[in-house]
């Protein structure tokens, strides 16, 4: 059973289509991210995930029920347009936003101190939001999102705005959140932390989903890629598309920047290379970044977005 | 409904937190502590002290003239016992004496029969017998005027020097002395010369010195008849010779006028309580909303909430801090009332006769409730589509006019006495002024289907608004960019929510 699933949900605002006929399905546990440029429909579909706004047509199921508040107590929601009441203390604001989502004040307190205590600040509890520092702000903000202990948490854009010492820490949170069986969906277009987090992946442009799977499955998508010390050229084995001399690498020996042919694995290269005793002093498989693979499957001026 | 209650909560918690608040909230009662001080130091309850220096042959004119101001302070004293026995409804203790009746102007003859029938004391006692017992005692006014006696000091000073001897009597040193407000030197020559002069330690009053005038004039003209060769007893008749002024207004007339200003005053406090609590917590309601905009922490507390849910908790979140200020202000007043023991509460308690009437309670807590929602929502809708203040201000400005600039209108008709002028039945019927015509109207008194007729179409205003102003909001929480025009604003009422 899925967690979040959306069926050829569609979402129009006026002439521009924001999302384009987009399926997919979460399982639970998993850490999901939702990639794509700027103005892909990221957000959009989060909104429609949390009712904040309604789908032109299709279907969405969050926990097994139609989208609405009913959900919130299990729902966590990091928006990436990021703020907090101004004069509020640290801690009331946490329970507000955790009494929103139907939990008891006492209870809502307790975990909003736990959080601000995990968070080291535990002796800013008392102090209203606009005399905390923006970092400690981020803090709080992702306490608000935390604080019902969500089986879905859902963080749109989550990184951007935050210092390096926020992002390692919201790292570590989504891996301790996921290591207690809740799921996690979050979007980006920073690929490096999509790399270092997601078990699934989805990428989304204009609208349109370009592709769904793990970051292996990723990674195929793109022809492989080897670093070849040889003394010959391998562009003449079976399965190579090109190589490209890079100079020598000693005596006799020259590098090579070897492509391979879509869908070809480097396993069989290497053991035609054996077969046709191809001398070779160096064979490394090159893996592809999350980067390269967005480039190929979205096209360059939207990446570039 | 619980998160309705929890931003509510919130928005009470977030309006009481501020310091603009607190000094609000005690503005009023300070103003009215102040209020209620500042007559007593502009205008000293004391009479005023005056020394008649009469040099002429028998001292009459200095007997005239304090006899002038015994008559007008019993005049006054039957004025205010004519005044309390008509709110009292106390007349019965004895009809046939002059402040049983109070249709005329009471002339010298009428407060001669007063004073001969024992005056003040009297009539106490006979109403004493009548009267209620949570009728509040009869309390007379100052007299207005005390002469003090001439020191023997000055007896023998002549006329020429009194200046100069007279300026320790009128600005004595030393703290406790008394000055003397007045001087009148009456020359031994008055009659064959008309100059009389006055001394005074500031500028005189009007009052004061007509007063003089006419006692002296009289006097004037009674030796000037005498001399003519009329009897000094006819000389004396002719003087006096006045006409008897008989007061008549249209019906109810006269106090009644008085009474129904008084059976105004709880109306129209509801009226000015709910123009001042839905200027400052429309304001504070709208600042809150812009706040979350520009703050951009509405889509997190849209995860959790719905916008109709965020709407109606912030409206009665709002309200509860309006009604809140009202219970402090109401409360102030019983306090005053009570600290100092009664007086305020007797001129209150005429005020809360039409607490006597359910009707009349029934419709100030409904035109209240329902007209402070029908124009704070259009504060709400402001805020939600502004990401600054100086956004909202360009749409707040025109509706802060639109709703004051007849009100203050209604208010003036109201203290008037003017209950049915056209501009009066006209404001009656627009929804956005009806809360505060009808509540401005109840005291002077209200067709019945007028209240019921205004009401309907006020709460069928406020419905429209909440559906309308409701879209609005929703549609205006998460747009982004500018300032939208009317245009933008109209395709946004209509635009239904899926």
């Amino acid at each position: 059973m899925s967690v979040l699933t959306l069926e050829r949900v569609t979402k129009r605002f006026d002439r521009v289509l924001a999302v384009d006929d987009l399926s997919f399905g979460v399982a639970p546990g998993t850490v999901f991210g939702f990639l794509g440029g700027n103005g892909a429909g990221k957000t959009t579909s989060l909104r429609m995930v949390l009712d904040i706004i309604r789908p032109t047509s299709g279907k969405i199921e969050v926990l097994g029920r139609a989208p609405g508040r009913q959900n919130a107590p299990e729902i966590g929601f990091l928006p990436e347009e990021r703020g907090l009441y101004r004069q509020m203390t640290a801690l009331d604001t946490i329970a507000y936003f955790g009494r929103l989502k139907g939990m008891a004040t006492a209870d809502a307190k307790r975990e909003g101190a736990a959080l601000l205590d995990r968070f080291g600040l535990a002796a800013n509890a008392k102090m209203t939001v606009d005399k905390l520092s923006k970092g400690m702000a981020q803090k709080v903000q992702l306490a608000t999102a935390l604080v019902n202990r969500p089986k879905l948490l859902i963080l749109d854009e989550p990184f951007s705005g935050l210092d390096p010492v926020n992002q390692g820490l919201l790292e570590e949170e989504i891996r301790r959140i996921s290591a207690t069986g809740a799921t996690v969906v979050f979007s980006t277009h920073v690929m490096q932390h999509a790399e270092r987090l997601c078990d699934r992946l989805l990428l989304l442009a204009k609208g349109r989903k370009k592709f769904e799977g793990t970051l292996d499955e990723a990674r195929a998508e793109l022809p492989a890629r080897l670093s070849v010390i040889a003394k010959q050229d391998p562009s003449k084995v079976a399965g190579v598309e090109s190589a490209t001399d890079r100079g020598e690498a000693e005596k006799g020996w020259r590098r090579w920047d070897v492509r391979l042919e879509q869908g070809v694995a480097p396993g069989d290269v290497l053991e035609r290379c054996t077969a046709e005793q191809f001398p070779l002093r160096r064979f490394e498989q090159l893996h592809a970044s999350l980067h390269d693979v967005f480039v190929h499957i979205v096209g360059a001026p939207e990446a570039a977005q | 409904m619980n998160n309705v209650l929890l931003v509510a909560a919130r928005e009470f918690r977030q309006i009481a937190a501020m310091r603009s608040f607190w000094l609000t909230l005690l503005i009023i009662p300070l103003s009215m502590v102040i209020g209620g001080f500042t007559p007593m130091l502009i205008h000293s309850d004391e009479p005023s002290r005056v020394m008649i220096i009469d040099r002429t042959k028998d001292g009459g004119e200095a007997r005239a003239i304090e006899e002038r101001f015994e008559l007008d302070a019993n005049r006054d004293v039957l004025n205010d016992l004519s005044r309390y026995a008509q709110r009292h409804h106390l007349e019965g203790a004895d009809p046939s004496a002059p402040w049983a009746q109070h249709d005329r102007w009471y002339s010298d003859a009428d407060v001669t029969q007063f004073v001969a029938a024992g005056g003040a004391d009297a009539a106490k006692a006979k109403i004493a017998r009548v009267k209620a017992k949570d009728t509040p005692e009869f309390k007379p006014s100052k007299p207005d005027y005390a002469v003090v006696a001439v020191p023997a000091l000055l007896a023998s000073v002549p006329d020429a020097n009194l200046g100069t001897a007279l300026k320790p009597v009128l600005k004595p040193e030393g703290k406790d002395a008394k000055p003397v407000d007045y001087v009148i030197l009456i020359p031994a020559s008055f009659g064959q010369s008309p100059l009389v002069r006055l001394w005074a330690n500031r500028q005189p009053s009007q009052q004061f010195v007509s007063t003089i005038q006419e006692v002296l004039t009289r006097d004037l003209r009674t030796r000037f008849l005498a001399a003519q060769g009329l009897s000094p007893a006819a000389a004396q008749n002719a003087a006096s010779i006045a006409p008897a002024l008989a007061i008549s207004t249209p019906p109810p007339g006269g106090g009644a006028r008085e009474a129904l200003l008084i059976r105004s005053i709880l109306p129209l406090f509801a009226a000015y309580m709910l123009m001042i609590s839905l200027m400052l917590t429309g304001s504070w309601m709208l600042q809150g909303t812009v706040e979350e905009r520009s703050n951009r922490l509405l889509e997190t507390v849209l995860a959790c909430v719905s916008p109709e849910e965020l709407m109606y908790g912030k409206l009665l979140g709002t309200a509860g801090v309006g009604l809140f200020m009202i219970v402090v202000w109401v409360a102030c007043g019983l306090f005053a009332a009570y600290a100092t023991q009664g007086a305020i509460a007797d001129f209150i308690r005429p005020a809360l006769d039409p607490l006597t009437s359910p009707g009349i309670i029934l419709a100030m807590i409904y035109f209240f409730i329902v007209g402070y929602v029908a124009i704070a929502i259009l504060f709400l809708a402001i805020g939600a589509m502004c990401d600054s203040m100086r956004d909202a201000q360009g749409y707040l400005m025109p509706v802060l006019l639109l709703i004051l600039l007849p009100i203050s209108i209604l208010m003036q008709a109201v203290l008037g006495g003017n209950s049915g002028g056209v501009l009066m039945e006209a404001l009656t019927w627009v929804p956005i002024w009806t809360p505060f015509a009808v509540l401005a109207r109840l005291g002077l008194g209200i067709p019945a289907w007028e209240v019921i007729g205004s009401g309907a179409v006020l709460l069928a205003f406020a419905a429209i608004e909440i559906v309308l102003l409701g879209r609005l909001f929703r549609a205006s929480l998460l747009a982004q960019g500018q300032r939208p025009n009317l245009r933008e604003v109209i395709a946004r009422m209509r635009a239904v929510p899926s």
